[in-house]
């Protein structure tokens, strides 16, 4: 029976088509699987059957009745539960809180009533139990809760609609091994009481374990739904980046040694601080250095205190032969050193500013300019943009108007103007497409070939096999392995992250 | 097509047709109003306005719920402090001009400084300050006279100067030039814009970000103290809290001009349209004869209906 | 911008943490306390039976308007237009028993009116931010202004007395006990009712993100227009207090009133984002400053300086406040 079905559902925001043609059929009882580059409309389909998004046009119709979804509420009302990728928690309220917050438990409909909010709320803590990690109690603050923490307590929010029709969009990106399990576990015990669920991952192992059926959306658009038994990754990655169907550039892999061009760019000795401990390593010249193991085992957190935004507590770092110990970020970019982050939004994107005000701030530091004169840096700036095949209007359009992968590539452009002897890339093509991961990798390599240092960390195996000399496997805060040459395997790879994790 | 209609939902272009519309309004409520020298005295008690407002504009484009609420209190201070040091000579302008500038920046510095090195929000920093200024303001009156303009300083605010048009106008507009430019083609004014978007990644990019905000509060203080000097100027002697009104008023001037409370969008043009629409709303409402009461409560009531036309919060149902 | 540089994803939370997480108005309470031991020490008297009784009755009203602003800080709003409301009110009451005769049932009357009014301008501040979406700080202010030309209008000079049946209850003694202690004991027992209801932690909830809490599915308008309907209600509470400590009508009495009440709710630990804080905490708060100016005054400070001193022991206890407040919540 069809559980929710969805008929050109389209959306724009502004002249942007975010969404130009849904369609989506979800069974009862199935785990259906959504599938797409980002800025490909998975998410603002989610958020339109959830109500937050409000669709232009198209039909849904929930167990074969034509619905209007006029907000959240009223989604909650038709049986719809969601996790939000971007998480929808109150950070100063506790575990127990957030939880029942759609529906709080009321005494004499004004109060709230204690005893049965906890009742309900233990029902759903219980279900991660033993896999939860430290500190993580009903009564705790959503705020002081780790990020794979707060993660759950997301999961446990949505597992509390009790909806028939529940939502996930990435519930996994932060968790680790053995909470995705025990997600998964819950998941299935779910499809055989007859839930729809639809999921949303970019991780291929999960979608094969856990989906049912596939739905592919490109670039706005439905393409294909598959069953997920009959297919291979192969060809669900080609129908997703559709007619530049070229595998990216990290499918070949790296040579095992470069030529040490006069000596090393960056040397770590005995670096301990907040989240790594006594990690020594040495990155040459053309170098491609990669970061390796399960996901906040210290690998961004020494990457920032490299950079100067995080705490150093004791060893030594040199660039070149000098000794560096940025106190800041304006620091360390003065002397040479470039981080680019994952998390553009946070840490990348100066939003709703123009594209070049975007590329130049590090010039201006390195320059030491006063006077931003547009014509002049925009021949500067138009360069390093092209170098990546950054697609944009113009250079005075905001970087808003950007999809991901180009708003990363204006983010690295930054670095592009005056060279940094040292690049620090922490995750940096987390959620951006195929494509624009290729342009960037082609890019880090040639940067490689004139002479940087470069660190790269990535969460994806593929990303590091493909174009890491070396790779250093971190674990608990510390390097538990260096894989050299021909040792450079997926299962060596996934053997050191998960020994004794 | 639609660069038209987006030009029309400029803010400054909002503000500027809703001044027109009131200088009609203002005209045939009373003949008179929308005359040149009417519109010029509006314009001196505007750039009064707008000289402060200035300086709350970039610390609102700085972001972080940047808002100066102790303005009012160095403008007062300002004035006070302006006749004492030239006790109605000309030669005392200079000095004047002088410690003014020192005050106004002492105290923005101090706010700044509450603000970066203490993460004070700046709306209970600016508030305490405020406070104190107040006290301050309470000290200096028992002991000393409020002191007397310089001539010049008056001639200078209030009669013209080139082209029939009063020095503090021009001043006013190279302000607006001066601003503009720094907002634009300066690279301060980028990494004023870039703190108030997104302070984290301004900061990754290596931006000076509690530099930054301290000089913002420091220029605050200091086109407040500008204006209190001119104030003085405009009414020959200062007395009690002369300063107060302009500590909400500019924040509304600057919201009329388009610039969002959030940081990091607007810029200085549309408060110079802002403080003018403001300044003329007010000559209306002394124009027509209705009672104190009354003033008030079309004064509040129009401020709310123009304020839909601005910067309405974005609905959460996108 | 500590917070930049370690931007820790976790904190372990120690004791003293816990303790402040669970009681955030601690540090106020502290402050209080403080205050009370230097009233003591440079004039004994103040701290006798009498003059606390007079303090409270001085501050109730602050203190009520402190909690009034609570509320809608807790959703992350503001209201600057608290201190017109209390005016408003003020003058409503004081015109409406006057006219009526000044007997208790005038003046019971008089105060259910006085309710109403007061709910009503917390209604139109509601729609106004919550519905409307206008800046809270903008539109609050210039709702302040229609209020206070309300005021002027209902009477536009100050002046006009109380009944006295009105201000000798409000000063006065009850079985033994002044009045105001039952106001306080009311009060407490409002707050802990208040507290417990949904509306609190959902207005919490709001403050703390308020996208998240609509995409929850909370009716994030209703709500916020809620908090400011519970800012109306215990302004015109406050007004009443006013109205019994002077004893008279003034349309610009709350004027002042507002900015300190903004200062009370910080001062008790309270986030002005939204999301955290408590009511006593702001009840301490208003108390702080009623206890400042005091200490001031019984410090012998010549009066020119009084005001002086006083802003700056605000601005000092308020630092305090974001210091205290901030060590505590996550």
């Amino acid at each position: 029976m069809s559980k929710l079905k969805l008929n050109g559902v389209s959306k724009a925001y502004g002249a942007t088509l975010a969404l130009r043609r849904g369609d989506l059929e979800v069974m009862a009882g199935e785990v259906h699987v959504l599938m797409g580059s980002n800025g490909s409309g998975k998410s603002t389909l989610c958020k339109i059957i959830a109500g937050s998004v409000r669709p232009d046009d198209g039909r849904i119709l929930i167990d074969d009745t034509p619905v209007t979804i006029t907000g959240p509420r009223s989604a909650r009302a038709q049986g719809i539960g969601i996790f939000y990728q971007e998480l929808s928690l109150a950070a100063h309220r506790t575990v127990e809180e957030n939880i029942c917050l759609a529906a709080l438990p009321a005494k004499a409909r004004l109060f709230v009533d204690r005893t049965a909010l906890k009742e309900r709320a233990a029902r759903y803590i219980a279900l991660f139990d033993g896999v939860s990690g430290d500190g993580f109690s009903a009564d705790a603050l959503v705020g002081n809760l780790r990020p794979d923490q707060r993660q759950l307590v997301e999961i446990m929010k949505a597992l509390a609609s009790e909806a028939p029709l529940l939502i996930f969009d990435e519930p996994t990106s932060a968790l680790d091994r053995a909470q995705v399990e025990r997600f998964f576990e819950i998941l299935r015990d779910l499809k055989r009481r007859g839930r729809g669920i639809i999921f949303i991952s970019h991780r291929m192992d999960e979608i094969k374990a856990i989906g049912d059926r596939v739905t592919i959306i490109r670039d706005g658009e439905t393409i294909t739904t598959l069953n997920l038994g009959e297919t291979d990754a192969g060809t669900v990655i080609r129908l997703m980046v559709g007619g530049a169907g070229d595998m990216p550039a990290s499918q070949s892999s790296a040579p095992a040694v470069v030529d040490a061009k006069d000596g090393a760019a960056l040397t770590v000795r005995n670096l301990s601080g907040a989240g790594f401990r006594n990690v020594s390593f040495e990155v040459a010249r053309g170098e491609i250095l990669g970061f390796g193991g399960l996901h906040g085992q210290g690998q961004s957190a020494l990457l920032r205190a490299i950079f100067g935004a995080g705490s150093i507590a004791t060893g030594e770092i040199r660039i070149g032969s000098d000794r560096f110990d940025a106190a800041s970020p304006r620091d360390a970019i003065r002397r040479g050193c470039a981080y680019v982050s994952g998390d553009r939004g946070r840490d990348g994107v100066i939003s709703g500013r123009p594209i070049i005000e975007n590329v130049t701030p590090i010039h201006y530091l390195r320059d030491r300019l006063m006077i931003a004169r547009p014509s002049k840096l925009s021949d500067r700036v138009a360069p390093a943009l092209e170098s990546m095949h950054t697609k944009f209007a113009s250079l005075f359009h905001p970087i808003n108007s950007l999809s991901g992968g180009n708003q990363q590539k204006v983010i690295i452009a930054r670095w592009l103007i005056d060279r940094p002897d040292v690049l620090l890339l922490d995750d940096p093509t987390k959620g951006i497409d195929l494509s624009a991961k290729a342009d960037l990798f082609a890019l880090i390599r040639q940067l490689a070939a004139e002479g940087l240092g470069i660190i790269l960390y990535s969460s994806e195996d593929a990303e590091l096999l493909g174009n890491a000399n070396r790779i250093l496997v971190f674990n608990g805060g510390s390097v538990s392995r260096e894989l050299t040459g021909p040792e450079r395997t997926r299962y060596n790879l996934y053997q050191a992250a998960y020994e004794a994790a | 097509m639609s660069s038209v209609l987006s030009f029309l939902r400029q803010p400054i272009v909002v503000a500027l047709v809703f001044i027109v519309l009131l200088l009609y309004l203002g005209e045939l409520l009373s003949p008179g109003f929308a005359s040149a020298a009417q519109i010029l005295r509006l314009m001196i008690v505007a750039s009064l306005l707008g000289i402060v407002a200035a300086g709350q504009n970039v610390v609102i484009l700085g972001g972080r719920e940047g808002i100066d609420l102790s303005v009012g209190g160095v403008v007062s201070l300002s004035a006070i402090i302006a006749g004492n040091v030239m006790q109605g000579a000309d030669i005392g302008i200079v000095p004047a001009i002088a410690a003014c500038l020192v005050a106004g920046a002492f105290f923005g510095l101090l706010n700044g400084l509450g603000v970066t090195l203490l993460r004070i929000p700046p709306l209970v920093m600016t508030l305490g300050m405020l406070g104190v200024l107040q006290g301050l303001l309470v000290v200096i009156r028992m002991g000393i006279p409020s002191g007397q303009a310089a001539p010049a300083l008056s001639r200078f605010v209030t009669q013209p100067l080139f082209f029939g048009v009063p020095g503090i106008i021009w001043l006013w507009a190279v302000i607006g030039i001066v601003m503009a430019l720094m907002l634009s083609r300066t690279v301060f004014g980028h990494r004023i814009y870039a703190i108030g978007s997104n302070e984290h990644a301004a900061y990754m990019a290596g931006v000076p970000v509690r530099l930054m905000r301290i000089a913002l509060f420091m220029i605050s203080g200091m086109f407040a103290a500008i204006a209190g000097l001119c104030l003085l100027g405009y009414s020959g002697s200062s007395f009690a809290n002369v300063g107060e009104q302009y500590t909400l008023t500019s924040i509304i001037a600057v919201v009329f001009g388009g610039t969002s409370l959030a940081g990091g969008k607007g810029g200085y043009t549309g408060t110079m349209a802002g403080a003018f629409l403001l300044v003329i709303l007010q000559g209306i409402l002394t124009t027509v004869n209705i009672d104190e009461s009354g003033r008030q409560m079309v004064f509040g009531a129009t401020l709310l209906i123009l304020m839909m036309f601005y910067g309405r919060g974005r609905a959460m149902r996108a | 911008m500590t917070e930049i540089a370690t931007s820790p994803t976790y904190r372990r939370t120690g004791g003293i943490r816990r303790l402040l997480e669970r009681y955030p108005f601690l540090p106020a309470l502290a402050i209080v306390l403080v205050l009370l031991s230097l009233n003591g020490v440079f004039s004994p008297n103040s701290l006798s039976y009498r003059s606390l009784t007079g303090l409270l009755s001085t501050y109730m009203a602050l203190i009520l308007l402190a909690i009034a602003q609570t509320y809608v800080v807790y959703a992350g709003d503001i209201d600057l237009s608290a201190g017109s409301i209390l005016s408003l009110v003020n003058v409503a009451i004081v015109v409406l028993m006057e006219r009526w005769g000044g007997g208790a049932g005038a003046v019971l009357l008089a105060l259910a009116l006085g309710l109403l009014l007061g709910l009503a301008c917390g209604l139109v501040n509601g729609l106004v931010v919550a519905a409307l979406r206008l800046q809270a700080i903008v539109a609050t202010f210039a709702t302040s202004i229609f209020f206070t030309g309300l005021a002027l209008y209902i009477l536009p000079v100050a002046g006009t007395p109380a009944p006295t049946i009105f201000w000798r209850t409000y000063g006065g003694r009850l079985l033994g006990l002044p009045f105001v202690f039952y106001i306080l004991g009311g009060l407490v027992l409002l707050l802990l009712v208040l507290g417990r209801t949904r509306l609190t932690t959902q207005l919490l909830a709001v403050g703390d993100d308020q996208q998240a809490a609509y995409q929850t599915g909370l009716p994030v308008v209703s709500i916020r227009v809620r908090g400011y309907l519970l800012c109306g209600l215990f302004s015109a509470l406050a007004a009443f207090c006013i109205t019994g400590d002077t004893a008279s009508g003034d349309p610009l009495v709350g004027g002042k009133m507002t900015l300190f009440s903004v200062a009370a709710v910080v001062l008790g630990g309270s986030a002005l984002s939204g999301g955290w804080g408590t009511v006593v905490g702001s009840l301490l708060g208003a108390l702080t400053i009623g206890l400042i100016s005091s200490v001031v005054f019984f410090m012998g400070t010549p009066s020119e300086w009084q005001n002086f001193v006083q802003g700056l022991a605000i601005l000092v206890v308020l630092m305090a406040g974001v210091l205290a407040g901030r060590r505590a919540r996550p």
